[in-house]
């Protein structure tokens, strides 16, 4: 019995990233695909998404010149390819507010979005400090926050406080306070409906980029893997590391069932198809009576 | 009125809701100042590109200052945001970018970027003295819906204002999960 169908759905891309960038301390180590998704959840009568990436009008040009990222294409195009649009997504969880995970509500005109509170109260306080401090409020465009301002005037944006129980039927919110963010936040599926759930997904937002952050080389404390934080801390990578134990422990320490959505490699793990767009989608897991999307 | 009068009207008037039907000069794209000194040859037209950056960083901050206030003040129907420490910071920085504005030399071919950052300094004004009138306890919908309309208008400024060449950019790329800072600067920092 499953309730949902979840999908990691890519957007966009960079071909040649800095490995150091995605697990702390590679340096010297080359570089790896960097994919960028967002993941759709279908089931119980509601479409969601953890995140919904970025605009291409506002930052594609940018990003396209100075960093290599390719082959933009929208919501509309990328979520056809599971048979849905973006006007069907009821419910978007933002993991935290970097552009490129904020920055495209407008493309999701009937959704409502949740987002930790602590996110929006640190971004304030960050862009309040003096210059000398500039490094701390780094990847977040005002424009998205101003975007946020509609949002919670139309009754479509949730502030949450720390974890949020049954948000949908079996879904629960995460707070990761002061890890890749000030309010960085995960999602947690219990694909069964109950409590003590034995079918969990954790929707890992940008704690987790890739699998290697969860199955590190632990050779350097004779151990066979342990985990490893991302490049990126605005908090600390102590509480990236407790975040990712208290992800692995919701999963009963099954890594496949951390699901982070900068990995090149879940093609690896489950199927999975390109597009014609030269895109990925990733199928996680079908709810019952659900078609593959990827066959 | 007359039929053409009437459809003029309609076609030209923005709804309540609309950060167009505040009065002011209209967002609109302007003429980049690097592009401009590059262009013309124009020393005072580096020098205003230079100089305005300061000035852009203030109200980029501001703004987003505001927009996260407003969600707080919205969300939490608090009205007690108008006293943190970090709105006196604000308030601070914004009487700064007055100074650096009124300070600021706009040469020939330059007054409209200089009237758009004008524009996103004065709206942002409005919203922290809106800010400012808030009392607790008060209704606070209809007051609340003006600001965001407010800081809106603020944002189109500053974004018609907004130059990847000049270095006048909303969101800093650096150390994004998405960016690589060694291919920015040319720098393999590997």
């Amino acid at each position: 019995m499953a309730d949902y169908s979840i999908w990691v759905c890519e957007y966009s891309y960079v071909s040649k990233y800095h490995k150091s960038g995605v697990l702390y301390g590679a340096h010297n180590q080359g570089y790896v695909k960097l994919p960028y998704c967002y993941v759709v959840i279908k089931g119980r009568g509601h479409v969601a998404m953890v995140d919904v990436g970025y605009n291409d009008k506002a930052y594609g040009k940018v990003l396209g010149d100075r960093f290599g990222v390719e082959n933009w294409r929208s919501p509309k195009v990328v979520l056809s390819e599971i048979g849905l649009s973006p006007e069907d997504v009821d419910t978007c969880f933002i993991s935290h507010a970097h552009f490129d995970h904020f920055g495209n509500v407008e493309d999701f005109p009937k959704a409502k979005f949740y987002i930790q509170e602590r996110e929006i109260s640190k971004w304030v306080w960050a862009m309040s400090l003096p210059d000398r401090m500039r490094w701390m409020m780094v990847a977040v465009d005002p424009g998205d926050i101003v975007r946020g301002v509609d949002l919670a005037r139309d009754k479509r944006l949730v502030t949450v406080d720390g974890a949020m129980e049954d948000v949908l039927p079996g879904i629960d919110l995460h707070a990761a306070p002061d890890s890749h963010t000030w309010g960085s936040m995960w999602v947690t599926v219990r694909n069964d409906g109950k409590k003590q759930s034995q079918d969990t997904w954790v929707l890992a937002g940008d704690l987790v980029y890739q699998f290697s952050n969860l199955k590190n080389s632990g050779a350097v404390v004779d151990v066979e893997t342990m985990y490893t934080p991302v490049g990126l801390a605005v908090g600390s990578q102590s509480n990236l590391i407790l975040a990712t134990e208290e992800m692995m422990s919701q999963v009963g320490y099954e890594d496949r069932r951390v699901i982070p959505i900068h990995e090149e490699g879940l093609r690896d793990t489950f199927p999975s198809r390109i597009t014609k767009d030269g895109l990925r989608i990733s199928e996680i897991c079908l709810a019952d009576g659900e078609a593959s999307k990827v066959a | 009125m007359s039929a053409m009068d009437l459809f003029t009207r309609l076609a030209e008037s923005h709804k309540p809701d609309c950060m167009l039907s505040l009065e002011g000069p209209a967002p609109e794209a302007v003429p980049d100042p690097e592009v401009m000194a590059s262009v013309l040859g124009s020393d005072a037209a580096g020098l205003y590109a230079a100089a305005c950056r300061p000035v852009y960083e203030d109200l980029r901050r501001i703004i987003g200052q505001l927009a996260g206030l407003l969600i707080l003040a919205r969300l939490t129907a608090r009205p007690e945001v108008t006293g943190l420490a970090e709105m006196e910071r604000c308030r601070a920085r914004w009487s700064d970018a007055g100074h650096r504005l009124r300070a600021l030399a706009a040469p020939a071919g330059l007054s409209r970027h200089k009237a758009q950052l004008e524009s996103a300094h004065a709206f942002s004004g409005d919203v922290m003295r809106a800010f400012s009138d808030l009392r607790p306890a008060a209704d606070l919908t209809a007051r609340l819906d003006h600001m965001s309309l407010l800081i809106k208008r603020a944002y189109a400024h500053l974004d018609a204002a907004s130059s990847q060449r000049a270095r006048l950019q909303m969101v800093d790329f650096s150390h994004a999960c998405c960016s690589c800072a060694s291919q920015h600067s040319g720098v393999d920092q590997q």
